[in-house]
């Protein structure tokens, strides 16, 4: 449905002739398979609805304006940046996305240790910046690619070096909104004028309302500027790199360095992280390469970081009795890097790591260690800019289990299990890539500093085939059902089952009421209802910002007895 | 015997309800030149559901709340009532630890666990936690927590509010619930703890972060009944040492390179008046020390934990003292001269006795807010300017400069201790102050009395969408009325 012709020149009169579109070539790049999760793509075969108009805002009061006019006609609407997720894109058909691209200052204040950016600086872009004044920023696990302020004020944001560097929440200071209302907010000191330093206060802070354990997804109006609190980066000006494309290996000094720790048992591997985590020894710490699976992951680094190797030499590297010795021997892994602020710190570092591997019995792979392989790595979980090989075997993964309670002892404790219902599924199935069962990945630091490790294995399966689709979508109710059994809550390839339905629209409230009522403190969702209606009254963009009506709070089974909302 | 005072009573039980005068008197506030309030009574509940069933009642019946949960004296308004008729929510008997978590460094603590008290059980395991300046000894943790008081070891703060995490709260509505993690479980810890679930992540849960509607509340939102905290490892080895210097701007470069590399624990600047405040036993003790001490020193906590502690130590005194070498500084261990007065155990350990604050004069007013470490100077100099102009005397002025969230932004205080006799002139010096250093670019991020004003003044909107939320959470407006007026109370202009 195309908007009325006033309502599309009123658009276009706010952010001029070169920056809406409706032509139906660029409105159907403007949709996504509906994926359940983040924005694995799939398992779904639908895509998001059409928008009748993408907009590219170039200012904060062009965004407002814009705002301000989707209220007037009740069109709703839903900004997005460097769309790597499902839950950027419209949910309905009387919508108008917004792509924040032309926004993309990078403002970097050295002297207190914070950038001030706008939506469209990448994490890559903001890294090189910041490295120019000894700093960088947590890139998320989504990679350099993607916008730092979209998984701050819009999604979540822990990545590989949160350990250190504490993850996006940890590090939102103060921010500039665009409420659904046409309102601004500037959170924290912003909102006096007396500077982006913190994003707290005054009294309590309205960020609470626009950035929880995860962002508002986009529904909570439009993030137009946020500061971000950096880290020391003890390197260079710039990244060095050196070799041939596609296998870029870092060329850092020796107060960098990579290595994947290898460990007897998962409870050893628990305790390793507990001590690097209470230690502050690490500077990234991920277990990235097992997403290949942990029967291919020694094959597939070969390959990966050999420019000369490619896929097709997978089989015959499975073969090699090198190979599969040091895949054997990181069966229990995880990637890291130290990174010595001095030499002195690099050397604490270093004799403080060999001590934590003495205490539990681990020890370094070998072939990781070797330098073409090493610094190729250290690149990779620097930059994070390999996203690509997220997709590389059946061009789609979507990620489940989400073994990420705070309680890792735990969770660690069950990673066989998990790992051995996959490879049942992989062997009696041929949905999905059969990749040894255990493809579990994530970083250590869900929670700044240490806390929380943040995993999922990979179902790695084809996107345009529906019996892979389907087949990979029975497989997600039973782990699902398995993550229940075990009291670690859902699945997260199901994460996102109840803020979208499968055929890519918004959830209606009845939906949501069904789904919330009945969950353990539904007050939570309540909470967010009446936020939602004092700031969005309209319900003008989305529906993964979940909420339950106080009504059905009310009715709800569990809920009556508490019940005081109305 | 009024029904307000009967119905606590039967909530809460006949020895739980106070209105005498005794009871009442240390509750009427009048820190940094307030209106003095008398509460109507107080009442001391021993329980979640108690709170709950008092707040409800309260809703109900109109009866303004003021939750308390440290012990006397009180340093920040916030704890007394703005209104008439107010009852005291009085949490300081509610002093279970609830849980102490050694492999997750978690402990969850009721609203009356004081810092010595949550110190000595947490040593007992290996464990400390992140304090504020020399806390009062009954100060209460969590509600040191919730006030924001900055921590002395800002490079632990991956957030700006940690070591908070989860809570159990009775928000003015009377729904009682769980933040962060916690809230994604049955609301029943013990049951949640079987499950092997420590309350670690205090985001959320969902997209609404509940924990920031009640840090800097000064309780107009909500009533916290129990929260979790993260701890640290104890220190095997803990130096504290000084770097001295006339000029605060070299101190301020100097806890920038420090920070920056994430370096130190515990890390602070504050001239000779704050630290001989801070550390004298009684006023001739501090003209002693004073004079002993530079006009400017940071204070340097070194730690080794558990792994390889005498290397780190090493390596952390090493780098960190190349750090001063280089701005022409010096970092020596502490000075003999006022070994008498132990640094580190006077500034990380809960006060006993009187309060140092309260140690060397009649009165002391307060002013402090937030902004960066770099601009610290300027509001310095203004304080000296309008010190000078006023006639207090500026030697007296004490300053203490505190980074938090790993040095992004900074403590600012300034102490202006007083007598009787130049009441009248500190008075308006705090006034003159306050408004000018708001018009400086002070951030008010705790905005205490009559900051409240400056700082919404500033940013009407922040005020406007405050009172959007505060009527969700407490509809009829029973916590802590007019606190935070502006924001809470009074629509902006
Ligand atoms: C390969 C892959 C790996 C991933 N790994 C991780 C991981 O390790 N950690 C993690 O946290 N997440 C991870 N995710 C999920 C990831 O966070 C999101 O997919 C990603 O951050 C969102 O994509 P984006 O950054 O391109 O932002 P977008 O897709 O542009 O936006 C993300 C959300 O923010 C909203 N948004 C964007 N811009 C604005 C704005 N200006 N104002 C208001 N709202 C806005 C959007 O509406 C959307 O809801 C992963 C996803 C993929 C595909």
């Amino acid at each position: 449905m195309a908007l009325v012709r006033e309502i599309y020149k009123e658009f276009e009169e706010i952010v001029g002739i070169g920056n809406i579109s409706e032509e139906p070539v660029v409105l159907e790049t403007y949709r996504c398979v509906a994926a359940q999760s983040s924005a694995h793509y799939g398992p779904y075969d639908q895509r998001t609805p059409t928008p009748q108009a993408v907009l590219l805002p170039g200012s904060t009061e062009e965004v407002q304006k814009i705002v301000l006019l989707c209220n007037k006609h009740g069109i709703h609407f839903k900004a997005s940046t460097t769309f790597w997720s499902a839950q950027g894109y419209i949910g309905s058909d009387n919508a108008i996305q917004l792509d924040m691209r032309r926004m993309n200052k990078i403002e970097v204040d050295a002297k207190n240790q914070l950038a001030i950016i706008e939506p469209y600086a990448i994490a890559a872009a903001i890294q090189a910046e910041t490295m120019k004044h000894g700093m960088t920023c947590n890139i998320q696990g989504a990679g350099g690619s993607t916008s730092t302020l979209a998984s701050t004020a819009g999604w979540q944001g822990p990545g590989p070096s949160s350990i250190f560097t504490g993850t996006n929440y940890d590090n939102m200071l103060s921010a500039e909104w665009v409420l659904p209302n046409g309102e601004i907010l500037r959170t924290g000191s912003a909102g006096s004028g007396d500077g982006w330093f913190c994003g707290e206060g005054p009294g309590p802070s309205l960020r609470a309302i626009v950035r929880g354990v995860a962002g508002t997804a986009g529904d909570m109006g439009v993030c137009t500027k946020l500061a971000i609190k950096l880290s020391p980066w003890p390197g260079p000006t710039y990244l060095p790199s050196t070799g041939a494309p596609p296998s870029y290996k870092a060329d850092l000094y020796e107060n960098f360095k990579y290595y994947t720790l290898c460990f007897p048992t998962w409870e050893a591997w628990a305790e390793a992280v507990r001590m690097i985590h209470e230690n502050r020894i690490i500077y990234i710490g991920h277990r990235q390469f097992n997403m290949f699976g942990c029967d291919m992951k020694g094959a597939m680094v070969n390959i990966l970081s050999d420019p000369n190797k490619q896929l097709c030499d997978l089989p015959d590297l499975l073969e090699d009795e090198e190979i599969k010795k040091q895949t054997e021997s990181m069966r229990i892994d995880v990637q890291v890097v130290i990174a010595g602020m001095t030499m002195l710190d690099m050397d604490y570092k270093e004799k403080a790591l060999d001590e934590v591997l003495r205490m539990v019995g681990g020890w370094k792979n070998e072939m990781m260690l070797k330098p073409d392989i090493a610094n190729w790595a250290l690149l990779y979980l620097i930059r994070m800019g390999r996203k690509n090989l997220n997709y590389v075997y059946c061009g789609a993964y979507e990620g489940h289990f989400g073994l990420s309670r705070g309680n890792y002892f735990y969770s660690a404790s069950l990673v066989e299990e998990a790992s051995a219902i996959k490879r049942e599924w992989e062997i009696k199935h041929n949905h999905m890539a059969a990749v040894g069962g255990n493809s579990s990945m994530g970083g250590l630091g869900g929670v700044g500093g240490g806390g929380g490790v943040s995993w999922e294995f990979f179902a790695h399966f084809d996107a345009h085939d529906k019996e892979s689709i389907k087949g990979v979508c029975e497989y997600f109710n039973k782990t699902n059902q398995w993550m229940a059994q075990k009291g670690l809550g859902g699945c997260m390839g199901k994460l996102n089952e109840s803020s979208r339905r499968p055929d890519g629209y918004n959830r209606s409230q009845e939906e949501f009421n069904k789904t919330f009522a009945s969950t353990p403190q539904p007050e939570v969702f309540v909470y967010q209802w009446m936020v939602k209606d004092a700031f969005n009254p309209k319900k003008l963009s989305g529906s993964y910002y979940k909420t339950l009506d106080p009504k059905a709070f009310v009715e709800g089974s569990g809920a009556a007895s508490r019940g005081v909302f109305i | 015997m009024n029904n307000t005072i009967e119905k606590l009573i039967k909530i809460a039980g006949e020895g739980a309800v106070q209105f005498s005068e005794d009871a009442i008197l240390p509750h009427i506030g009048n820190r940094n030149f307030e209106t003095p309030m008398r509460p109507m009574a107080i009442v001391r509940p021993q329980s979640g559901e108690q709170v709950e069933a008092i707040v409800n009642y309260a809703k109900e019946n109109g009866v303004p709340l003021v939750p308390v949960s440290s012990g006397g004296p009180h340093y920040s308004s916030s704890s007394a009532p703005s209104v008439p008729g107010a009852v005291i929510v009085d949490l300081s008997g509610m002093k279970k630890i609830i849980s102490i978590n050694r492999r997750f460094c978690m402990a969850v603590i009721e609203p009356g666990v004081t810092y010595g008290q949550l110190q000595k059980a947490l040593a007992d395991e290996g464990l400390t936690i992140s304090v504020p300046l020399a806390p009062k000894i009954n100060k209460s943790v969590i509600a040191s927590l919730l006030e924001v008081q900055p921590r002395l070891n800002s490079v632990y703060q991956w957030n700006y509010i940690d070591p908070l995490r989860c809570m159990e709260v009775t928000w003015g509505d009377g729904n009682r619930m769980y933040t962060g993690e916690a809230g994604g479980g049955v609301r029943d810890l013990n049951k949640q703890q079987a499950q092997g679930k420590w309350q670690i992540n205090g985001a959320g849960p969902m997209m609404l972060d509940f924990c920031r509607l009640l840090t800097g509340s000064q309780g107009t939102m909500g009533i916290v009944t129990w929260a979790s905290v993260k701890c640290e490892q104890l220190p095997q080895i803990h130096n504290i040492h000084t770097v001295e210097s006339p000029s605060i701007k070299k101190l301020c470069d100097f806890t920038f390179e420090v920070l920056r590399w994430r370096f130190s624990d515990e890390l602070m600047i504050m001239n000779a008046a704050y630290l001989s405040t801070v550390l004298a036993e009684d006023v001739i003790s501090k003209e002693k020390i004073r004079k002993q001490l530079n006009d400017w020193q940071a204070i340097v906590g070194i730690a080794g934990k558990e792994m390889l502690p005498e290397l780190r130590v090493k390596q952390l005194e090493s780098d960190i003292s190349d750090i001063a070498k280089k701005l022409g500084l010096n970092l020596s261990p502490q000075r003999k001269e006022i070994e008498g007065a132990d640094v580190l155990g006077r500034i990380t350990s809960a006060c006993v006795g009187t309060h140092w604050r309260e140690s060397y004069s009649e009165e002391f007013a307060q002013i402090f807010f937030v902004t960066t470490i770099s601009k610290t100077e300027f509001f310095v100099n203004a304080m000296n300017e309008l010190a000078k102009n006023a006639g207090y005397p500026v030697k007296e002025i004490g300053v203490y400069i505190q980074p938090q969230h790993a040095g992004t932004s900074c403590h600012c205080e300034f102490l202006l201790p007083y007598h009787a006799d130049n009441l009248a002139q500190v008075r308006e010096l705090f006034f003159k102050a306050s408004a000018i250093f708001s018009e400086m670019g002070a951030y008010f991020a705790r905005p205490y009395g009559i900051w409240a004003k400056l700082q919404f003044e500033k940013d009407p909107l922040a005020a406007k969408h405050l009172k959007t939320v505060k009527k969700i959470f407490d509809p009829k407006m029973i916590m802590n009325p007019r606190k935070l007026s502006t924001a809470t109370v009074e629509v902006a202009k």
